[in-house]
């Protein structure tokens, strides 16, 4: 492979990147508020269908993603009235909303412009791609970082305010201590529900912006499961970025490039794409054995500390009272 | 001068648990006194407080602060107001630094956006303003559970409390960090703040408590100076004058040691040792009473003996057998039976059916089940069995359990631990929340238990219950055996100074 | 009159199914009338293509019987992972290592008839109940939550079947891979000529009654149901915890393989790729709206499995209604399944009132 090959390989890796990036600072924004949120896929898919098609009737594409960032926020509000008033249980309504989102885009499709799989239409524009001024006049690093699509853009902005966000504003702290420890915030006067209900509109809209980069981010169109398991794999990658913005974006762009990796090999060498995309999902799940090792060996000190703890506390009483008693 | 705190004709009924809680309770506590609560439990100190705290609101009576009238509806008004409660159980994030939990909620800065400096220094200068230094960058669960508490204390002086009411605070102490405490306890009173605080432990209270309010039963009983009172006397107002059951029984006639335990030494939440080296033995045909307020171990100790805790030091036996590190099923097949303090989550599962419940430590008895598959002609048979023999009302074997009474249900559970004639039972609260009615039951078959042989321990925090059933008696005070006293021995006043700290001035142990 | 609270789950249970499938087709109506058509009419056509049968040779009932085998199993194997206590959702990575490998051992190995698929299922549950085994584990040990690892789970299940059809097991280079046919001894014969629904459906059954006997007649299953309602219960009745959920999310696993074994064994004949489409998924939804059941389960598999035909029948091919109004459908109705706190109050309120009037005897004046 020569240069301009590997180069291709990253700017496609960094495009990948995007809406598992979207869906993960999503993921880990409801991590940290204590919330799991599998619905994250479903959101993306209907903001990839409702982004086009707004896109195509209101002429716009800025407006097509726009739209869809709204559809994610509402979704997410309705999420956060029915857990919050009813307490629903998140997952099976993540089921059902995914399996929903997946047969009834198609539906409309199909219900309004005919039999298709794959929808487009030449009207549709693509969402607009940007040249950053300075950069792009750098040698190699302007190619790499110059040139991208909006969105893409967009989820790197969204990645640094979340960051920022999370860790050095007010709110961000509130949502973290909500996430912890619920009762130490309501005892401060923190209002849970409303941090809720913030943080699943967020994480919906944010889900639905990589939903709609993915249907006019690029190439134009909508196929049927167009999100094909990002929703999920964004999940992945904010467990495996341990929920930090920072992380996220690394472990993000891991899974990304492997997808790029994936099918460029297989172009070049007989490597299978499947063994490459292994890698990440692998990564994972060793990841939170890790985790949760570490967890289990820091009790562990800590109980070996406690016992030595205890023998000297109750050696100390011991003589005390048998001072008392001479 | 009107009162920081005055509080009259407080009266709280709780629907849910039918208990009236408070009763017309009168309490008044000057400015700048240390004031303690005292009472066992369901006394109704902490419902007082929580109302104080505004986390409930009275059923009738009135607050007043700084003579002003309040209402309050919400801790968030009780703040305002200048009262802040440090509970038993902290409520800080764990990964937050010291500074980050003191200014929850309250955290300076310009729009919206965190300024760690100066937290760090507003936090030490409160500090340090109080004589109460903390590292402001320390991660809180790093630290050692008194400066932990140190940390709620200075949560509440941050908010400007005026009146700082601490539920338990010694219960999870070190003796050095109990000493600690009361410096700062002496230190905030000197600069003009008023401390209720709630406890059990009357020693402390002759320490450092400038005036004490002893409650039972849901009224106040007393109210004393602590300069003219002593624990003998608090004692005696604590635990009063009911005698509500005497149970008829033989005597006993104890035979060989069934159950022993020694040096045992069993972990709290958290790290502080809730059993601290206890050791007893209960014969055969014997009920050993273990009495305490709730919280100094008892509940620690029940659940090391009967499997549903691991044991830190010291040993369990059951019948020579060395059951320290046994999973609860074996236990339970060398005779091992267990009458939980929480039937309703932990006794039964009110999930299913009473088939089910009943004979969920029998199953694999042959005639319950045979090569894997359960007999449920002869489980139900049982399960009628049981109804009828105890009177089990409004029970059907194959329908659900979650709408039978209380008392019904501890007979279902009684009926399960009792079959099989268990050589060991540990009978824990087995009359709480119970009628009278249920009561009179449970005290009967214990005491049928063990005239046919079996070893009881009964942990329970009703002291006529204790009084009334065992035929010996060891008082848990701080996670140790207080003192142990014989049937005949154990007068009221007796027991109520040993499960309050005190020491009994003649000591009449049995050998 | 005692209240026999028995009773009232037996209604429970079947009300919020019910109620759900009624609001699922309401809702589903609405889109329906959008989308240019009527929903009487719809529905008609549905519930006719799904489950009609004009002759032994036409019986769309029998396609929907064989489309309901892999849904009853996958269904059965959620209802013997949640009612352990485990909410594993890998119900879909788990069949399809299930159907990888009796794909792989329906040409691998030549053994006679009978024997040949006992053993490739035998296989296949193996396989696949380790893999159900292994998130299983990293719950119980430590206490890695069992949602996220058998969705990851899942994604390298199905990375792996997507390499395996496309390299190791690759019968040749046509445009959509597959493994080579299996054997003919291997084959689950089906019943009647035409239709793949044979064996396959009657193992079904048999495993939900399987199931059913071994949950609620056997020492190991009611120590899993037990320690899935009550954890604390269970370990204090003596109950070993860590196994029973253990073996609940491994039989599971075994279940779900089992599902992919006999989908290719009596269906396909050969893995092909993207041949699952969200069995896995659809039996999850099955056990929901079954009330975690196996008469629930076996009775929504064929309920599901005739609307999905019926769709592409009845709606698609006879009026043009896309079919995907089928999966809408289900997802609509759990959707209400997982609401139902929200109208459990109006059941409650609807159980009084009618009370009140049967023991009053008469209509309620004031």
């Amino acid at each position: 492979m020569d240069s301009t090959m590997i180069l291709d390989l990253m700017r496609s890796g960094i495009r990948l990147t995007t809406p598992i990036l979207l869906a993960a600072l999503g993921a880990a924004l409801c991590n940290r508020a204590g919330i799991l949120n599998f619905a994250l896929e479903g959101k993306m898919l209907l903001g990839a269908f409702l982004g086009i098609l707004s896109a195509y009737w209101l002429h716009s594409s800025p407006l097509g993603a726009f739209v869809a960032m709204l559809s994610g926020a509402l979704l997410g509000s309705l999420f956060a009235f029915l857990y919050i008033r009813y307490k629903v249980d998140l997952i099976v309504l993540a089921i059902a909303l995914n399996m929903f989102v997946l047969e009834m885009t198609v539906f409309f499709l199909r219900s309004f412009f005919g039999n298709v799989g794959t929808w487009s239409d030449p009207s549709i524009n693509q969402l607009p791609d940007l040249e950053i001024p300075l950069i792009h006049s750098i040698p190699v690093v302007g190619q790499l970082l110059s040139g991208h699509n909006m969105i893409v853009y967009l989820s790197w902005l969204a990645t640094i305010c979340l960051y920022v966000l999370l860790f050095h504003t007010r709110f961000g702290r509130h949502l973290r201590a909500v996430g912890e420890n619920p009762a130490a915030a309501e005892a401060v006067g923190i209002n849970v529900a409303r941090i809720q209900l913030i943080v699943l509109m967020l994480s919906g809209a944010l889900a639905a912006l990589g939903g709609a980069f993915l249907s006019i981010g690029h190439l134009t169109l909508f196929t049927r499961n167009m999100s094909n398991n990002r929703g999920f794999i964004g999940f992945s990658a904010a467990l495996f970025g341990l929920n930090n913005p920072v992380g996220v974006f690394f472990a993000s762009l891991l899974f990304g490039t492997a997808d790029a990796l994936a099918v460029r090999l297989q172009n070049v060498t007989d490597i299978p794409p499947s063994l490459i995309q292994f890698l990440p999902n692998v990564l994972t799940i060793v990841a939170l054995v890790l985790i949760a090792l570490r967890m289990r060996g820091k009790e562990l000190v800590a109980r070996m500390r406690f016992r030595s703890r205890i023998r000297k506390q109750l050696a100390e009483e011991q003589a005390q009272r048998g001072e008392e008693f001479a | 001068m009107p009162h920081a705190v005055e509080m009259t004709g407080i009266s709280k009924y709780f629907p849910s648990s039918n208990v009236q809680a408070n009763r017309g309770v009168n309490f008044r506590v000057q400015k700048a006194e240390i004031h303690a609560l005292v009472g066992e439990n369901g006394a109704g100190k902490t419902t007082l407080m929580n109302i104080l705290y505004g986390l409930y609101e009275p059923d009738e009576g009135k607050i007043l602060l700084d003579g002003q009238e309040v209402i309050l509806r919400h801790p968030q008004d009780a703040i305002r107001c200048g009262v802040d409660m440090v509970h038993q159980h902290f409520k800080l994030v764990p990964s937050f630094s010291v500074a980050e939990n003191i200014l929850l909620g309250a955290e300076p800065g310009q729009a919206g956006f965190l300024r760690p400096a100066m937290e760090n220094e507003v936090v030490r200068r409160l500090a340090d303003s109080f004589g109460l230094p903390v590292d402001p960058q320390a991660r809180v669960r790093d630290l050692p559970v008194g400066m932990q508490q140190r940390v709620e204390i200075l949560k509440a002086l941050q908010r400007d409390a005026q009146i700082l009411l601490l539920d338990e605070p010694t219960a999870v102490l070190t003796p050095q960090e109990t000493r600690e405490l009361f410096d700062v306890i002496r230190n905030l009173a000197q600069r003009g703040r008023t401390i209720v605080f709630i406890t059990h432990k009357l020693p402390e209270v002759m320490e450092i408590a400038d005036q004490v309010t002893v409650m039972r039963r849901g009224e106040v009983v007393a109210n004393n100076l602590v300069s003219e009172t002593s624990i003998p006397e608090l004692a005696r107002q604590m635990v009063g004058r009911e005698v509500l059951f005497r149970v008829v029984k033989k005597p006993a006639a104890p035979g060989s040691i069934v159950a022993a335990v020694k040096n045992l030494v069993v972990a709290g939440a958290g790290c502080y040792p809730a059993v601290k080296g206890v050791s007893f033995h209960v014969r055969a045909g014997e009920i050993l009473g273990i009495a305490g307020v709730n919280g100094n171990g008892q509940e620690e100790l029940v659940e090391a003996v009967t499997g549903m805790r691991p044991t830190e030091m010291g040993a369990v036996y059951l019948e020579s057998h060395d059951i320290t590190h046994l999973p609860v099923g074996e236990r339970r097949a060398k005779g091992l039976a267990h009458i939980p303090e929480d039937r309703m989550s932990t006794g039964l599962n009110l999930k299913t059916t009473l088939d089910e419940n009943i004979i969920s430590t029998r199953y694999r008895l042959p005639e319950f089940s045979r090569r894997g598959f359960l007999l449920w002609a002869n489980i139900r048979q049982f399960a009628e069995k049981i109804i009828k023999d105890l009177s089990v009302a409004a029970a059907h074997p194959g329908e659900g359990i979650d709408t039978l009474s209380g008392g019904n249900l501890q007979k279902i559970v009684i009926g399960r631990e009792l079959s099989g004639d268990p050589r060991f039972i540990v009978a824990d609260q087995p009359t709480r929340g119970l009628d009278v009615g249920s009561i009179e039951f449970v005290h009967k078959t214990l005491i049928e238990a063990r005239d046919r042989g079996a070893a009881i321990l009964l942990v329970s925090v009703e002291l006529d219950e204790i009084r009334s059933l065992s035929d010996r008696i060891l008082v848990m005070y701080r996670g140790r055996i207080a003192g142990e006293l014989s049937a005949n021995d154990a007068t009221e006043e007796s027991l109520g100074i040993l499960m309050a700290g005190g020491k009994l001035a003649q000591v009449e142990k049995e050998a | 009159m005692a209240k026999h609270s028995s009773g009232k789950q037996l209604t429970n249970a079947v009300l919020i199914p019910v109620l759900a499938i009624i609001s699922g087709l309401l809702v589903a109506s609405l889109f329906l009338l959008v989308s240019g058509s009527s929903p009487l009419r719809a529905y008609q056509e549905l519930f006719k293509a799904g489950f009609s049968c004009s002759r032994l040779t036409n019986c769309n009932l029998f396609q929907t019987l064989q489309l309901a085998t892999p849904l009853i199993l996958t269904g059965l194997s959620a209802v013997m992972a949640f009612r352990s206590g485990m909410f594993s959702l890998g119900q879909e990575g788990q069949f399809l290592i299930g159907a990888t490998i009796a794909a792989w051992l329906g040409y691998a190995i030549h053994l006679p008839p009978v024997l040949h698929p006992i053993v490739i299922m035998a296989a296949a549950m193996l396989g696949a109940g380790l893999y159900g085994w292994f998130p299983g584990v990293l719950k119980t040990r430590l206490g890695i939550n069992e949602v996220i690892t058998t969705i990851v789970l899942n994604n390298i299940a199905n990375l792996f079947m997507t390499y395996a059809v496309n390299f190791p097991m690759r019968a040749d280079q046509g445009t959509t891979a597959h493994s080579p046919l299996i054997d003919d001894a291997a084959v689950l014969p089906a019943f009647v000529q035409g239709s793949k629904m044979g064996i396959g459906l009657v193992i079904a059954f048999v495993a939900a009654g399987l199931v059913y006997i071994y949950l609620w007649r056997t020492i190991p299953g009611y120590e899993q149901r037990m320690a899935g309602q009550v954890p604390l219960f269970a370990r204090f009745s003596g109950i070993r915890n860590e196994g029973a959920a253990l073996r609940g999310v491994a039989l599971s696993g075994a279940i779900a393989g089992l599902a992919g074994a006999i989908e290719i064994l009596g269906v396909h004949h050969r893995l092909l790729q993207g041949f699952s489409t969200g069995l896995g998924w659809d039996g999850v939804m099955v056990a929901i709206l079954g009330q975690v059941h196996p008469v629930g389960v076996a009775i929504v598999a064929v309920f599901f499995a005739g609307m999905r035909l019926g769709a592409q029948i009845g709606l698609q091919a006879a009026l043009q209604v896309p079919r995907e109004l089928g999966g809408g459908l289900i997802a609509l109705m759990i959707l209400f399944v997982a609401v139902q706190n929200l109208y459990r109050g109006w059941i409650e309120g609807g159980r009084e009132w009618f009370q009140k009037r049967v023991r009053r005897g008469d209509p309620v004046q004031k």
